[in-house]
This record gives structure tokens, C-alpha cells and sequence, in this order.
């Protein structure tokens, strides 16, 4: 059986990925799509059911499989260097397959690592939200898709090739978070880089095909780090054992100084995770279409960079790295939240938000106590499905309105009600209580002491987030004096993805408790022993100290669940339900009394009594805060902090 | 009186608005704010906002212009209001009431429940005449 | 039970005292200004006709996000009379302030436009302070729950001194005196119209004067924590704080958005870094 679930998790999609490429009926395809992600969905659940265990597959020679298709993935990457002339894309594959090879056939590694799979708490709740929110992504791709061509007046249909990566990419994500072989987690990390390249520059225009370009020579440069930590394992520790996730993290391995291939692959993580001074290839994503925003660059592919570092968590405990990745995640969490005020491209400020969360998230793995890391593992779930909600509103919002500027949204709410309100209570539940994303960031908060310069950055980085989100949200508010604005049409497959993803947020935010006390502290305690949150009374999380020093009955600091939603159904519930409008009760709003027409213009007689829309702007603070003036000095310091880590790791204390 | 009444007659929130004045009558408004005849003291506050406003204090003949801006925010003010309209210009047009672009005093375009005369009205009138109108919408 | 009638006890009187420390405000304002000033029970009669009003609107939802603002603004202030996690305290109040502001951006209408914006920067100056103040309690006594301020005997004032002071700015920015009340102010100004209230009247804009007596009593609160033992120490602490709001209001005109936020980001937060490093380094790690 457990055959049967590792095939169905990680080959299946290969295999419908290759069925839905070679359909070309739309009806069809879409079927199929359909039924994968609900496999798909109802295998996770059963992994969920079924608890902890490991496999190692047998009867066909994986390794070797792996190892061809690793240098397939390397050579191909030699291949678009060239073709597409870019310098950087071709040292960094080069760096790769030279390495590669110097293993393969200098050192004439023979590796065995059992068991090749880990399937523990932690690689389960990854595994849902891999299956959960990505299959409901491509659920939604279906039709987005469609639209899309339809806009652009693409000639030839690409979307088999689209939905293709997409799925496939599931099955690579899959693979990754269960790998326990380093080698095998190495090929399901090119996969994903790969799949990134190809969704990034699906459009095939200039600006799409250099981004993708991007893209590729950043993540490569964490590959080739991947693989140099590869070989310095294999050469100093102790031959295959030491390429086993598990023994890394146990310390099996008889040495001390193991830090220095952790520090680079934390490097490796931070590529993926796109943290400063990586964020480029992150925003230059955005010029994709929304599904693969939504799936690899927010809820999933970045995630695996944040897993990376969170797995690692146990090995680095205690040492100077611990405290450079602490920094090292609170510094691009301060300055993405920052530039993303003044953005005024609704992606790129999701985008900067989602960069901001993920140095939120290591930032936690590295202060490495327990309260931090059930910080990051929370913050990992909510956020997976409220920026995926978000990146899907933001994509119909765009097929709605044929934009992406936040200018262009002003006045949503009268033109697509509907679409707001998830967008809205989306926003509120990134950064507002009683959602998940808040408690993570408040047990966060409390965490953060150990490392009190991280504590301070979150301090400064919590208010920056409410600072744009509240002003985008606005945007959308702003509305006319006019009442019964009609609830448009949602397709299906906009409306489902949609619908599950915000009444997950609700369910998850407000059983949060018991799902914490049954589910996630099993995770907590994959990575680290001993867990401060506890789960109790009025669903309250009340967090426990481990010092001796403490007043206030050991108790940390404590968050009423319960008690908060009903704060936020009575703040905003009960009003909306019960407070009516007449349209006789209606008034222009106060424009010193030189409005031209009636209640709901949105024109004034100017001088000589020319009729003048009137136009309100989003403050952006651009000279502030703005990329040209923030960018030099945030990518330099950014640069300084990986530099200490990696010195950390070097040092080895 | 109930508590609403007693105190819709100890906070009347003013809107000050100016036709077309020679500001004589504006100044004299304003002297009412200062501390030599200080009318905070009544409760009375000058609001920029028609929304915020209970009493309307009008200055100034009503030019075709104005009109239409004087009916808007007088639609803006909720009730109860009251509307005083200040000075002599206000009242019934005054020294200008023959100018081809001058339609006349307030009454013209909204209904006035206090006039008070004067040019300038002394600020001893206008609080009379507050004073009046409160008399009014007390019943 | 016992808390049940601490809750409700809360709820029935922090108004009244709110609007009584309005009411002296304006009276003793007008005073420095060498006039008589309004009786003390002004701002009950302001309420009281507001309400008599006639319900006017300008868009469907501004109803919802200002008594939001009034109902968090309760919420956060049970939170700070049940003793408990006064971080929760700070989000709530931060959820509070943003219904505020998305009230000023549920209309398209210029004043509420800009009011809101400049609200919202507002909200950026203090809740740093806020926060810091959270992580200097939790430095201090080891939890972040407001009972471990009580049951002290070492008064938080004497360690917390410096961000007593940023406190005090961000005092300044919530009753909304001068040289902080850029996005709406009482009395007045003319400047920004009403800014973020413009668009709101009759009971809606009583339910904002009503949020407004809730929050002076919470902010006074959390002064009045600076010294919790004995108890009416901080209270004198926070009456004198706010006499000296009144003072400085009196003293200071309105300055600029931007060197709001600049001083709060450079004043505030250094007095509260190193108030945290003070003690980091006296007490250590927990």
C-alpha cells in the first residue's frame, strides 16, 4: 500500500502531466486535471491518516535513473545558456555538472542511502499543502488559461504545455519534501527549477523568456552550492551516511564540523526562497500568468526553500549560523515589507509580501527554540493558502479588469463585488486577528526574544505589512454613493479554488487548536524536542516558558481563538447582516458643493465650469521607499549577511 | 426636554459658508470664535464639514454661481437644521441685489429660519440670533 | 463571575470617564487660551445630539468599518482589564485603528481620501512604539501577561523610563493633538475639512466620538501600567501625562506628515532599542 501512495504522490503526476500534454480537447483535459488533483488530494489525506513512516523503493535502479536524468537537466541547461546567450545561466549550469561529474566518475561515489524516503509529521502537512492548495491551483488553471489566450489572441493553444509543467511540478514537489537521499532531493529541486523556468517564460515574450532566464542562473547558483555541500559530506563524513537528511540531523555522523555543508545548504534555501539579495528572480516571476505565481511562488516551490532550512533546523541548534540565519531572514523580512509600499503592481506587492513571510519563516528556524519553530510551521500552513487565495483573486481580478495596476482597482468593489469580498477578507486574514497568519506571528513575536535584534526587526517589519495592505485594500473600497452593485458571474473554476481556499482559512484559523495539539506539535517535534504551545480552554494557545525566571506562572503570553472570532463576527458580521441602506438616505460625498450631476457623480465643475473627473492616487512614497532608493543599500547589507553565514558555517562554532 | 433636545440646543455645530461677501460679515462670524465673545462656550463650533453641521450661518448675496453650490451642501447638512443667514446681503441681497448675476438673498434657494440683518452684523447680532433660532427648534 | 463584572464595569464607565477627560480637555484649553470654554459635560450633550440626527450615508459599508472600530476598540480595552497577553492587546488595537481607516477609504471622496492615508501613517508612528513596549514588559518580567505587571512591586517606570517617553508621543498621536493631528482633529480646523470623519454624521459620528472615549481611557491605561503598585500613583502618572498633552497641544502647531513619522521612527524606536538593549544586557536571555 505504501508502494502504491509513494506512486501515486510522486509518478502520478508525472504520468498525467504527459496524458493531459498529449489532449487537446479542452473538455477533456480538463476532466482529467480534475480527477488528478482529487487523487491527488485524497492520497495526502490518507498520508495524513495513515501517520509516520519510511520507504525505500526497490526492484528498478532509481539511483541511476536519477543520476541520468540529473545531468539530462544540467545539460539542458548548458543548452539554453547558449541558445539564449546568457552568460550567467551558462556558468552556473557549468558549475553544476562539473562537480556533478568530479563525483560521479573522480570520486566514484557509490551512493546508498537507506531509507531513501522519510515520511514524517513534518513532510505530511507539506505534502497536503502540496497536494491541497497546488491541486485546487490547477483546478483553477483550467479556465484562467483559457481566458488568457483568448485576451492575448494566441494563435496555437499552449495550454496542454502549461497545465503539463504545472502537474508535473506536483510530483516534483512531492518527492522533495519526503527525499530523505540528498542526491534524490537534489534531482527534485532541479525539477522544480526547471518547471519554474519553463512556467516563467510560458508566454514566450522578451520580457517573460529573460526573467525565466533569471530565474534559472539564481537558482543555480543555489544548486551548485547544493552539490558542492554534496561532495564536502560525502568526502568528510563518513562516505553515503553522511547523505542522509536524518543523519545530518541526528549528528549520526561522528564530526563537529558538519556546519559548513549546512551553511550552504541553508545558502541553497535561501536562493529558492528568493530572500535579499535574490528577490529579483522572484518579482521578475510575476510577469507569468497568475497559476504559476499562486502555485510555485508562493504557496509551494519557494516553500521548499523554507523546508530546506526548517529541516535542517536541528543541525545548526546552538551556533553562530543559527543566529546569521535568525538575522539574515529578519533583514529581508524588514526590507521586502518596505518595498512593497511602494509598489503599485498589485503582483509585485504580493510578490514582496511573499519574500517577506519566507524571511519571516527561516528567521524562525534560526532563532531554534521550540515556541519558533511551531511559529514557522504555522506560518508556513496559513500562509501557503491565504497568499494562494490572494494570487487567485489577483488573477481574476485581472481577467475582470484587463490590468494589474493597483490604480486600475480603485472602485472594485462596484464592479466585481463579489471578487473583492474574497479579496478582502484574504488581505485581513494575512496580517489582522484571529487568523492563522497572526497567531503564527505573534508566537513569532514571543519567540523572537532569544535573538532580540530579530525581535526588533519583526517589530519594524508587522508594522510595514499593515501599511500596505491596508492601503491596496482601500483601493478597492472606494466606491461611489450608489447602492445595488450586482454580483457578477465566476466561472467554476474560478469560484471553487476560490471559495475552498477562503473557507479552509476560516476552518484552519478557527480550529487551530486542536489541530495544533493532534497535528502540527507532532511536527514541531520532528525538528526539535520539547514543545511551549499548548492548546487549551476557549481554544486559547497559551505559550509556555522553559526558563526558570518566570513570573506570570510560567505562562508566556496567551491568545484567545475563540474569543477574537467573536470579536470579528460582532465587529464586522453583525453590521453587515443588520444594517441596512435606503437609497433616500443617500448623500454626495463633500466636495465643497461643486459636484456636476447627481448624488453618485464623480464630476465638478472646474473654473469656467468645465466638468472635471475628479481622481483620487494611492500614496506610493517611491523616493522613500521606492526600489531605486531602497535597493542599493538593502542589497548590499543583505549581501553582508549572507557573507556571515556562510563564514559562520566556515568557522563551525 | 429630553435628553436629545436639551442637547441638540447645548451643541449646534455651525457650517459658515460665503456666497459672494465682501467678507465684512465673514470677519464678524470669526470675531464670534475668538475669546472676546468666545461661543465655544455655547457648544458652538465651527465645522468645515455640512455633514457635521446643525446651523447654517449664510453670508453674502446668492450669485447664479453659488446657488447651485449653496443647495448642495444645504442638501448635505442632515436635519435637523437650522439656516441663519447673516447680514444684510444674505438677508435680501443688499447693496447688490440689482446685478444681473446676483439672484438675491438666501431665502432665493433654501428656506431661511433667522435673519440678521446689519452691514456688517455685529457679533452681538449673530449670536443673537443663534440664540433665536435655537428658540425655534426647541418649539 | 468575578471578571464578568470587571468586563461590564469596564464597559459601562471607561465611556463616562472618557468623555469627562474630553470635556476637561477643552475647558482647560480654552482657559490657556484666556476664554471661558465649553461646561465639562460638552462632549455628553455633542453625543447625546448626534444621535438625534438624521442617518445620512455615503456608501453602504461605512456603517460596518466605524462600529468595528468601536467594537475592537472594547475589545482591546477588556483585553487590558482582564490582565491578559498585552501583545494580543496592541493587534487588536492595531485591528481597531485599520477599521478606522478602511471607513475613510469606503468612499471615493478626496478629504476622506487623504485623511485615511494620513491615519495610516499615523498608525505606522505609534504601533512600533507599541510593539517594542511588548518585547521591553516581556525583557523585564519574563511573560507578556499584564498580570506580571500587577503583581510586581518594582514599578515598570523605573527600568522603562525611556520608552515611558516614546509613550508619551504616542499619546500625543492618539488624542489627536497638535503637532500630531494630521488625518482629523477636533475643534477647527479647516485644513483637511474633517479628513477621515468627513464623510460620516448623526449616530455613525457619535459611534466615532464614542470609540475616541474608549481609547483615551485604554491609552491612559497602559500609562497608568508604568506604575502598577500602588495603583493610584499611575493614575496620578497618567492624569499628569495628559495634562501635559494639553499643554504641548496648546504649544505646538500641526507639522507635516512626514516629520511625524520620521520622529516617531527615529526618537521612538531609538529610545525603545536601547531601552531593550538596557535591559538585554543587565538581565540577559530568558
Amino acid at each position: 500500500m505504501i508502494d502504491g501512495m509513494m506512486a501515486i504522490a510522486i509518478l502520478l503526476p508525472v504520468v498525467a502531466g504527459f496524458l493531459i500534454f498529449a489532449i487537446r480537447n479542452y473538455y477533456v483535459r480538463s476532466v482529467v486535471v480534475v480527477l488528478t488533483a482529487l487523487v491527488l488530494i485524497a492520497n495526502s489525506i490518507l498520508y495524513a491518516v495513515k501517520g509516520p513512516f519510511t520507504y525505500s523503493p526497490t526492484g528498478f535502479d532509481w539511483g541511476k535513473l536519477i543520476t541520468v536524468l540529473d545531468y539530462a537537466i544540467l545539460i539542458l541547461y548548458l543548452y539554453l545558456g547558449l541558445k539564449l546567450r546568457n552568460w550567467l545561466v551558462l556558468i552556473f549550469s557549468i558549475t553544476q555538472i562539473i562537480p556533478l561529474a568530479y563525483f560521479e566518475f573522480g570520486l566514484k561515489a557509490h551512493v546508498d542511502v537507506q531509507p531513501a524516503f522519510v515520511v514524517d509529521h513534518l513532510a505530511i502537512i507539506m505534502s497536503l499543502i502540496i497536494s491541497i492548495v497546488g491541486s485546487l491551483i490547477c483546478i483553477y488553471a483550467i479556465r484562467y488559461m483559457r481566458d488568457h489566450e483568448e485576451h492575448a489572441h494566441v494563435e496555437k493553444s499552449r495550454q496542454s504545455r502549461f497545465l503539463f509543467w504545472l502537474v508535473l511540478f506536483l510530483g516534483a514537489m512531492n518527492g522533495l519534501v519526503f527525499a530523505n537521499n540528498l542526491i534524490w532531493l537534489y534531482f527534485f529541486w532541479e525539477v522544480t527549477t526547471l518547471c519554474s523556468f519553463m512556467l516563467i517564460g510560458h508566454d514566450r515574450t522578451e520580457i517573460a523568456v529573460k526573467n525565466a532566464a533569471r530565474a534559472l542562473w539564481m537558482n543555480s547558483t543555489g544548486g551548485t552550492a547544493f552539490i558542492i555541500a554534496i561532495i564536502y559530506l560525502y568526502i568528510n563524513h563518513g562516505g553515503s551516511a553522511a547523505l542522509s537528511v536524518q543523519n545530518i540531523i541526528s549528528g549520526g555522523i561522528q564530526n563537529v564540523a558538519l556546519i559548513f555543508p549546512v551553511a550552504l545548504l541553508c545558502f541553497t534555501g535561501c536562493t529558492k526562497a528568493a530572500l535579499m539579495p535574490f528577490q529579483s528572480w522572484l518579482l521578475g516571476a510575476m510577469v507569468a500568468p497568475t497559476p504559476v505565481s499562486a502555485l510555485l511562488h508562493s504557496s509551494t516551490m519557494v516553500k521548499a526553500g523554507v523546508y530546506l532550512v526548517l529541516r535542517l533546523a536541528p543541525a545548526y541548534a546552538g551556533t553562530y549560523l543559527s543566529s546569521a540565519v535568525a538575522i539574515t531572514g529578519a533583514f529581508t523580512f524588514l526590507a521586502t515589507s518596505a518595498l512593497a509600499i511602494s509598489q503599485t503592481t498589485g503582483k509585485r506587492v504580493l510578490a514582496y509580501s511573499t519574500i517577506a513571510n519566507l524571511g519571516l519563516i527561516i528567521a524562525c528556524a534560526g532563532i531554534n527554540t521550540p515556541l519558533s519553530i511551531a511559529a514557522a510551521i504555522l506560518l508556513i500552513i496559513f500562509h501557503a493558502m491565504s497568499k494562494g487565495l490572494l494570487f487567485l483573486c489577483a488573477g481574476t481580478i485581472e481577467h475582470k479588469i484587463w490590468s494589474r495596476e493597483i490604480e486600475d482597482m480603485e472602485g472594485l468593489a462596484a464592479k466585481a463585488p463579489l471578487v473583492t469580498f474574497i479579496t478582502a477578507v484574504g488581505m485581513l486574514s494575512m496580517f489582522m486577528p484571529p487568523f492563522g497568519m497572526l497567531l503564527g506571528k505573534w508566537i513569532a513575536l514571543e519567540a523572537a526574544y532569544k535573538i532580540p535584534l530579530a525581535a526588533i526587526l519583526f517589530v519594524l517589519a508587522s508594522t510595514l505589512t499593515i501599511v500596505f495592505w491596508t492601503k491596496w485594500l482601500g483601493r478597492l473600497l472606494q466606491v461611489v454613493p450608489k447602492l445595488g452593485w450586482p454580483l457578477e458571474k465566476l466561472s467554476p473554476s474560478y469560484s471553487v479554488p476560490l471559495w475552498t481556499l477562503l473557507i479552509g482559512i476560516f476552518v484552519l484559523g478557527f480550529g487551530v487548536g486542536p489541530i495544533y495539539s493532534n497535528f502540527v506539535s507532532l511536527a514541531t517535534s520532528n525538528v526539535i524536542a520539547g514543545t511551549g504551545v499548548i492548546a487549551s480552554g476557549w481554544n486559547s494557545i497559551s505559550l509556555t516558558a522553559v526558563s526558570a525566571n518566570q513570573k506570570g506562572g510560567g505562562i508566556l503570553g496567551s491568545y484567545p481563538v475563540w474569543a477574537l472570532f467573536l470579536a470579528l463576527a460582532v465587529a464586522l458580521l453583525i453590521p453587515m447582516l443588520f444594517f441596512g441602506v435606503k437609497s433616500k438616505q443617500l448623500r454626495q460625498v463633500y466636495l465643497c458643493g461643486e459636484q456636476a450631476g447627481g448624488i453618485d457623480t464623480d464630476e465638478w465643475l472646474a473654473e469656467a465650469d468645465i466638468k472635471t473627473k475628479f481622481i483620487l492616487g494611492g500614496y506610493y512614497f517611491q523616493g522613500t521607499v521606492g526600489e531605486k532608493a531602497l535597493n542599493p543599500w538593502v542589497n548590499t547589507i543583505a549581501i553582508l549577511l549572507l557573507a556571515i553565514m556562510i563564514a559562520c558555517g566556515v568557522i563551525a562554532k | 426636554m429630553g435628553l436629545i433636545k436639551k442637547s441638540q440646543l447645548k451643541s449646534p455645530w455651525i457650517l459658515h459658508f460665503d456666497n459672494s461677501s465682501c467678507n465684512g460679515c465673514d470677519i464678524e462670524v470669526l470675531a464670534c470664535l475668538t475669546p472676546l465673545y468666545d461661543i465655544e462656550r455655547f457648544g458652538i463650533v465651527n465645522m468645515g464639514n455640512p455633514k457635521h453641521a446643525d446651523v447654517l450661518l449664510i453670508t453674502g448675496p446668492v450669485n447664479r454661481r453659488t446657488a447651485r453650490v449653496l443647495k448642495n451642501l444645504y442638501d448635505q447638512v442632515p436635519n435637523p437644521k437650522m439656516v441663519i443667514a447673516v447680514g444684510t446681503c444674505a438677508s435680501s441681497g443688499g447693496v447688490f441685489h440689482n446685478c444681473y448675476n446676483v439672484l438675491g438673498g438666501v431665502d432665493k434657494v433654501i428656506p431661511v429660519d433667522v435673519y440678521v440683518p446689519g452691514c456688517a452684523a455685529r457679533p452681538e447680532g449673530i449670536i443673537d440670533g443663534v440664540v433665536m433660532a435655537l428658540q425655534k427648534l426647541a418649539g | 463571575m468575578n471578571e464578568l463584572i470587571i468586563v461590564i464595569a469596564a464597559i459601562v464607565f471607561a465611556p463616562i470617564i472618557g468623555g469627562l477627560l474630553f470635556g476637561i480637555d477643552r475647558r482647560i484649553t480654552a482657559r490657556l487660551q484666556g476664554r471661558f470654554g465649553p461646561p465639562i459635560l460638552q462632549p455628553f450633550y455633542d453625543f447625546f445630539k448626534l444621535i438625534g440626527k438624521e442617518t445620512i450615508v455615503v456608501s453602504r459599508m461605512q456603517f460596518v468599518w466605524i462600529y468595528s472600530y468601536l467594537v475592537l476598540m472594547i475589545a482591546s480595552l477588556i483585553c487590558l482589564v482582564l490582565q491578559s497577553d498585552f501583545l494580543v492587546l496592541v493587534f487588536l488595537l492595531g485591528f481597531a485603528g485599520i477599521s478606522l481607516v478602511l471607513g475613510g477609504f469606503s468612499t471615493k471622496s478626496p478629504y476622506s481620501h487623504f485623511g485615511a492615508n494620513r491615519e495610516l501613517l499615523q498608525i505606522m508612528s505609534y504601533e512600533p512604539v507599541l510593539l517594542l513596549l511588548a518585547i521591553a514588559i516581556y525583557a523585564q518580567n519574563g511573560t507578556f501577561l499584564i498580570s506580571s505587571i500587577l503583581s510586581q512591586d518594582k514599578p515598570l517606570l523605573l527600568t522603562l523610563w525611556p520608552l515611558f517617553i516614546a509613550v508619551l508621543y504616542v499619546l500625543t498621536i492618539k488624542m489627536r493633538k497638535s503637532p500630531f493631528d494630521i488625518s482629523t482633529c477636533h475643534h477647527a480646523h479647516q485644513e483637511i475639512v474633517k479628513g477621515i470623519t468627513t464623510e460620516y454624521s448623526g449616530s455613525q459620528l457619535a459611534l466615532y466620538h464614542l470609540a475616541e472615549w474608549y481609547e483615551i481611557v485604554l491609552v491612559l491605561g497602559i500609562i497608568v501600567l508604568f506604575w502598577a503598585n500602588p495603583i493610584w500613583v499611575g493614575v496620578l502618572i497618567a492624569l499628569a501625562a495628559f495634562l501635559l498633552e494639553l499643554l504641548i497641544d496648546n504649544v505646538a502647531a500641526r507639522m507635516t506628515a512626514r516629520w511625524m513619522v520620521r520622529l516617531s521612527w527615529s526618537v521612538g524606536l531609538i529610545l525603545g532599542i536601547l531601552n531593550i538593549a538596557y535591559i538585554y544586557f543587565a538581565k540577559g536571555v530568558f
